[in-house]
């Protein structure tokens, strides 16, 4: 009888539209959404502006006017140079009192500089000059191997300077948490919005809540046999849709979740079962119609995820510094915390803590739920 | 001779100030068709949800099959059909998958269900839409599955809580067709209605209810003998004075005259002659009339009888 019940179950839970717009459909765009808002924000923010610079040449050095063209030339430049003769350097000194370039280089037997003040912008000029100085013997060797090969140092160079002066340049495959913290959020909340599949269930065997409640009350199937069997199916169909979440957001929207994958894994389908059983709690309390409690469950769930910064990323560490409790106990800062500790430290103390909270706070919304869901004869129906 | 399959005895069930049902007995015998008639809100539904041991109520005892029902009672439960008031399916499960489920619940063996389930399906005539979603189903399509999904599993105990309202006459000559079917099949059924053509023409005997009591109890032809009206003489009349219908009302056997100035309405007891008697009285004071027309009794006039007013309002 309990795989009669869970075998339909399932296959209700699986032909239910709400199921894939609301677990599936929605969060994959929302996924999509973050993924080209944060990508864009994230380039503005780090990566920096191409640096302009007045190059004046005292003498001539063939192999630093090639290099410098060449890395005028590369896409997305980190320096543009200008070039000014001797005689014009009040015309590049002008330049830099308004502030159009950030240095001006000075050609000579060596490589000097002025800046108007100390900034990112100078000091990725004298890394420049640096770094230039420093390699100047293989650079020249590798020009003149190799005619055109100014390019491939002018690339080189940059490379390097952006790894002293730490700018990175590629934000893929960097293990950035300030982004990847939205999708531990959107996680959370296709967990919780499984609270609403959940209720629907709850609602679905209830005979004061439902019409089929009442007919299948009628039917020689245990009460407590019906409960278990759709909260289980429920679980099942959860633990897909978190699958489906977790692989959408790494191999599709290819978002580093960092290397325990099958942790991360494992953590989705846990946070799915809190979702479960909010449901079933949201179900089981009170008499009132299914789609208010649809509503409930939804706004419940979102605030949740506001709580824990799905919509504003710092707005979980405000909350740290005033209401910490609220961390301890919100469901989704719970769940995306766990992700983000997994990611984040080799120890599992804090991943643990997370996970056993999730747990506790799981298994009293269902015994709440078991609690409510007790009655087997109704005053009203 | 027959076994009693329901046996109610003094069921009273409040919803706070509202005395839903006030002291109700009811005993159905093994092989009936028993009609639970009442207008709406005389607590044929809570009547039903109390024997199901769904709603608790103040006082009484329900026994069904001679044990004493509960909700935990499985072995009963497992022998009864329920086709609710409110259709009870799953959108999400197409109409056979409907029907399997339900039918599952009661029926463990699989080769057995799979036969019930067609058998189901074919005594609903729904053979053409296994593969449809309820939701795609006309309203009388719609109930047909909510009654295979409730005799699926071949119960001994068939209950049906007004399963025909808003349904084409089709289908509902279909469904009380099959009611009777299944009677014959050696179901015992209950069934309620507030449309007494529907009890009186498959109904073996039949409680009428209101505000929660039982006022009469008997098969039709009992419940029409114990009302004084035999015969109800309607008359299409363009006008009528006042003091013909009063000659009319002092007619042997008349108990009541009613003029609505379009029909004048008879409702005479006993005797023969009663018509041949008023046409004198219209023809005595050279009135014209139109169609005239004689009704036996219907179970409307015992219940307009017994307390006053119509099973319901006019047609509906
Ligand atoms: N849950 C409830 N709470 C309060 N009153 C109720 C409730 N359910 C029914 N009633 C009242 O109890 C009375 C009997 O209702 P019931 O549903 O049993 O009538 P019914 O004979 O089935 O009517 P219908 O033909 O409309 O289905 C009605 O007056 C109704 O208003
Ligand atoms: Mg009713």
């Amino acid at each position: 009888m309990f795989l009669h019940e869970l075998f339909y179950q399932i296959k209700c839970s699986l032909k239910t539209k709400e199921l894939y717009i609301w677990i599936i459909l929605f969060p994959a765009f929302l996924g999509i959404v973050f993924k080209a808002a944060l990508y864009d924000i994230y380039n503005r923010q780090t990566k920096f502006e191409t640096v302009p610079a007045a190059v004046v040449t005292v003498r001539d050095d063939p192999i630093f006017s090639q290099v410098t063209k060449g890395i005028n030339e590369s896409e997305d430049p980190m320096f543009s140079f200008t070039f000014f003769s001797a005689d014009e350097e009040q015309k590049a000194l002008e330049l830099l009192d308004s502030e159009e370039v950030g240095g001006v280089i000075y050609l000579e037997d060596e490589l000097s500089m002025k800046v108007k003040y100390d900034g990112m912008k100078a000091t990725m000029l004298k890394t420049f000059i640096e770094t230039y100085t420093f390699q100047e013997t293989i650079i020249k060797d590798a020009v003149m191997k190799d005619p055109l090969g100014y390019q491939k140092v002018a690339d080189a160079l940059t490379e390097d300077i952006s790894t002293v002066t730490e700018v990175p340049l590629i934000p893929e495959g960097t293990n950035t948490n300030y982004m990847t913290q939205y999708f531990y959020n959107l996680l959370a909340m296709v967990a919780l919005f499984g609270s609403m599949t959940g209720l629907r269930k709850t609602v679905e065997s209830q005979a004061n809540l439902s019409a089929l409640g009442a007919r299948r009350s009628c039917s020689p199937v245990k009460k407590s046999v019906t409960t278990v069997a759709g909260l289980t199916a429920n679980f099942i169909v959860q633990s897909l849709c978190m699958v489906f979440s977790v692989t959408f957001i790494r191999f599709v929207l290819k978002v580093d979740l960092g290397d325990k994958l099958p942790m991360i894994y494992l953590t989705a389908v846990i946070s799915g079962l809190l979702g479960v059983c909010l449901g079933f709690l949201i179900g089981s309390a009170g008499t009132f119609s299914e789609d208010s409690k649809e509503g409930i469950s939804t706004v419940v769930s979102l605030l949740m995820c506001f709580l824990s910064g799905l919509m504003a990323g710092d707005m979980r560490i405000k909350i740290e510094d005033r209401i910490p409790i609220i961390n301890r106990i919100n469901p989704s800062a719970l769940i995306s915390d766990c992700f983000f500790s997994l990611n984040m430290f080799s120890d599992y103390s804090r991943y643990i803590t997370d996970i056993v909270s999730i747990l506790i706070i799981s298994f009293i919304f269902a015994l709440i739920g078991f609690v409510l869901t007790r009655r087997r004869k109704y005053a009203s129906l | 001779m027959e076994n009693t399959i329901v046996k109610i005895e003094g069921l009273v069930k409040r919803y706070s100030e509202l005395i839903a049902l006030d002291h109700l007995d009811l005993e159905i015998k093994e092989g009936e068709v028993f009609g639970l008639l009442g207008p709406n809100g005389s607590g044929k539904t809570t009547t039903i949800n109390c024997l199901l041991s769904l709603l608790s109520f103040d006082k009484g005892s329900i026994e069904i099959f001679g044990r004493k029902m509960s909700p935990t009672a499985y072995d009963i439960k497992r022998d009864i059909g329920v086709i609710m008031q409110n259709v009870a399916v799953y959108e999400e499960l197409s109409v056979y998958d409907n029907i399997d489920y339900f039918c599952g619940l009661y029926v463990k063996d699989k080769a057995v269900r799979k036969q019930y389930v067609e058998d189901a399906v074919k005594f609903v005539g729904l053979e053409e839409f296994l593969k449809f979603k309820p939701k795609k189903l006309s309203g009388g399509l719609f109930r047909r599955l909510n009654i295979a999904c409730g005799i699926a599993h071949k119960p001994r105990l068939i209950i049906l809580d007004e399963p025909t309202v808003a349904v084409d006459p089709q289908s509902r000559n279909k469904i009380l067709e099959g009611i009777e079917e299944l009677n014959r099949n050696g179901a015992t059924i209950i069934y309620t209605s507030h449309y007494m053509e529907e009890v009186e023409q498959i109904c073996t005997r039949i409680a009428i209810m209101d505000k929660g009591k039982k006022i009469a109890e008997g098969t039709k032809d009992e419940l029409k003998r114990t009302i004084k009206n035999t015969e109800t003489v309607t008359i299409e009349i363009l006008s009528l004075p006042e003091k013909v219908r009063e000659e009319t009302g002092s007619l042997p056997h008349v108990y009541s005259a009613e003029y609505d100035g379009a029909r004048l309405t008879v409702r005479c007891s006993g005797g023969k002659h009663n018509l041949i008697r008023i046409l004198e009285v219209l023809q005595k004071n050279e009135l014209s009339f139109g169609r005239v027309y004689t009704e036996l009794p219907t179970l409307n006039d015992v219940f307009l009888e017994i307390t006053g007013k119509a099973l319901r309002d006019k047609e509906d």
